[in-house]
């Protein structure tokens, strides 16, 4: 069975769900055992969900309109 | 066994010495039966370096033929080499670390990694060999990307690809300063300098620089001989103009100059190589040589990463015959040696070059950045549009702002960390692509050529900061391991406000060491594929993968304080 650094090193496809079927018949025995990685796996999904619906770097939509007009004044400025 | 049919009934006469070297006959050299005595000079070249006993060990070399396949992700030849050399060699660090450098970032080679290389004790027939070995990597990888051999029965596949630290380069050599110097010429009179009088009319200094070592010079003219010199398949100019084009692709100036001297003396004037060395599909060739051009293209070996496969059936459909087909992809595992070979030794040009690469070939826009990968193929939405303002039509490129500009903010606040600055830097990331919209050649999606754009554009505004201004980063990857590890909440977004968790998500990204900062950005909050990602980084995908769970794990532990599960007292 996979130790959990070994685990460590390649639960990233596994949450991403691109695991191949041998690496994620691996990784779920090692689960099925391992209570602290099992708290690393659900964690680190729901750090994703978090850091994928937080918006935090999102740009306001007003701003589109702004960036999109200095942007295309300046092409033509300088087509001109 | 392969996508292409064992053809010849006449097997190559180096098929026992081939079984010798690996206790079978594998499917990489049984796909190329058609070509005879191709494969029986990759056998010398390959007996000649690697088999004999030189400055090197075979099991040193054995480590940089492994190092070069993981470098290119080539599952078959990982295993190839695994198989031939089992055993884990105790290869020194330094010759390991020049050797996969040169694999992943030929043109950064530069005199000081040769010097270093020396200083650790080699000399410069022992460099030469890790050269040529690392040449020899390049092309049974090339070989084995086109052909497409199925894994042999008597190799165990390969187990997931290591991740090499291999750093990323950071300025490319100014000055081209030979890395090796001539030897005395005792080579005059060899047959291998007869052979290449005779088809230069003169020896050029690639193959100068070479002959203290005659059985390796000898092999490497007779791989010459076979591939490239005879004419009874691909023409000697469609086979030149293959050279000229890889080499073009893999920024190689030397290579390049002396293909398209070759293809003057073949009728070729230069401004025509010089539309190839540019983009082959400008050139006035055929349709017909086009399509060879566009998939020997794809067996360069820079830029890597997920680029696309090449496609043999395109060039059935042109109606090229199997043995041609093959062929091409042997010449262009031709090119990447030779191209490797001149990375490693740096050769002085024979010419006044008539095109010399520098980092802006890798990215227009500053000599610092990093790689633009230009090298996804697939159906891109913005297409049409992009082709409208390539024609002049400046006011559609309105559009393409709209549609990125929420994407290319994104990226740029999650790295520069100012909401001015990246609205600053988002605007300068649209006009930048403005004026290179005429070099985008349409071999990644729009998006991801922009992605890269913006990904250089803030790493930039980052070096201009000044160190007080420095986000505070978080211990690098050294050492890292999860430390948190009890239960969060099963909702731990309802924690608390939206804005506090957009507090504490930016504050958390921003302090992730940059390379993983750029990875999480890419994927999690850009929603680029894992390909996308990796093309406008520029990073293989093992890698990228690498940097986004470490990112993902790092954001994890700085998160877990706010949303773990507090016990309930009894009550």
């Amino acid at each position: 069975m996979l130790s959990c650094v070994e685990f460590l090193a390649e639960f990233g496809d596994y949450i991403d769900e691109a695991a191949s079927p041998d690496l994620r018949a691996h990784l779920e025995e090692h689960l099925h055992e391992c209570k602290t990685c099992q708290v690393i796996v659900d964690s680190t999904r729901k750090t994703i969900q978090i850091v994928t619906e937080s918006g935090c770097f999102t740009l306001p939509a007003h701003a589109v309109d702004s960036i999109v007009s200095e942007v295309m004044s300046r092409i033509r400025h300088k087509a001109t | 066994m392969s996508q292409f049919p064992t053809i010849s009934s006449d097997p190559p006469r180096s098929y026992p010495q081939l079984v010798a070297v690996y206790g079978f006959l594998p499917n990489l050299f049984r796909a190329q039966s058609a070509l005879p005595r191709a494969v029986e000079a990759e056998h010398q070249l390959i007996d000649a370096v690697v088999v004999r006993q030189g400055r090197l060990s075979r099991d040193q070399k054995g480590a940089l033929l492994k190092g070069v396949a993981s470098v290119r992700d080539n599952d078959y030849c990982r295993a190839l080499f695994g198989h031939a050399l089992p055993a884990v060699p105790d290869c020194n660090s330094a010759l390991f670390d020049f050797s996969l450098k040169l694999a992943k970032h030929g043109p950064w080679v530069s005199k000081h990694d040769v010097v270093t290389l020396k200083n650790s004790g080699f000399d410069e027939t022992g460099i030469l060999e890790a050269v040529v070995t690392t040449g020899i990597g390049h092309m049974l990888c090339t070989l084995a990307d086109g052909l497409n051999p199925r894994l042999d029965a008597e190799l165990r596949s390969p187990a997931p690809g290591e991740l090499l630290n291999i750093p990323e380069p950071l300025s490319w050599p100014e000055i081209p300063e030979a890395h090796l110097g001539l030897p005395p010429d005792s080579a005059t009179g060899s047959p291998a300098y007869a052979v290449l009088r005779e088809q230069y009319g003169f020896v050029p200094n690639l193959y100068q620089v070479q002959s203290a070592l005659p059985a390796l010079l000898g092999a490497e003219v007779r791989l010459l001989e076979a591939v490239l010199f005879s004419e009874d398949g691909l023409s000697r100019l469609q086979k030149e103009c293959i050279l000229l084009t890889i080499s073009a692709a893999n920024l190689n100036t030397y290579c390049t100059t002396l293909q398209s001297q070759v293809l003057n003396i073949l009728g070729i004037p230069p401004e025509e190589s010089g539309r190839i060395v540019e983009d082959h599909r400008t050139g006035s060739i055929s349709e017909t040589d086009q399509a060879l051009l566009d998939e020997c293209r794809k067996l360069a070996s820079l830029p890597r990463g997920a680029s696309k496969r090449f496609e043999p059936e395109r060039l059935r459909a042109q109606g090229f015959a199997e043995p041609r087909i093959i062929e091409a992809v042997v010449v262009a595992g031709l090119a990447n040696l030779l191209n490797t070979l001149q990375a490693g030794v740096r050769a002085v040009p024979d010419f006044p070059p008539g095109r010399v690469f520098g980092p802006k070939d890798l990215y227009p826009f500053s000599g610092k950045s990093r790689p633009i990968s230009d090298a996804i193929p697939s159906e891109d939405p913005d297409a049409a549009i992009v082709a409208r303002v390539q024609k002049g039509d400046i006011d559609v490129f309105e559009e393409l702002v709209r549609r990125h500009s929420r994407r290319v903010f994104g990226a740029l606040a999650g790295l520069v960390g100012n909401i001015d600055d990246a609205r600053d830097a988002t605007q300068e990331v649209f006009l930048k692509a403005f004026e290179n919209i005429g070099r985008f050649q349409g071999r990644s999606k729009f998006s991801t050529w922009l992605i890269s754009i913006a990904i250089n554009t803030g790493t930039e505004l980052l070096r201009q900061r000044k160190p007080s201004e420095s986000l505070a980063e978080m211990e690098d990857d050294e050492g890292f391991r999860p430390r948190q590890v009890q239960k969060w909440e099963d909702n731990p977004e309802q924690m608390c406000s939206a804005s506090e968790v957009n507090d504490l998500v930016r504050e958390a990204v921003l302090r992730l060491p940059e390379k993983y900062r750029v990875a999480v950005l890419l994927r999690d909050i850009n929603q680029l594929s894992t390909e996308e990602a990796a093309a406008a980084l520029d990073l293989s995908i093992p890698a990228l993968k690498a940097r986004v769970l470490r990112g993902r794990l790092m954001l994890r532990e700085s998160l877990a304080p706010h949303f773990i599960r507090t016990e309930k007292p009894d009550a």
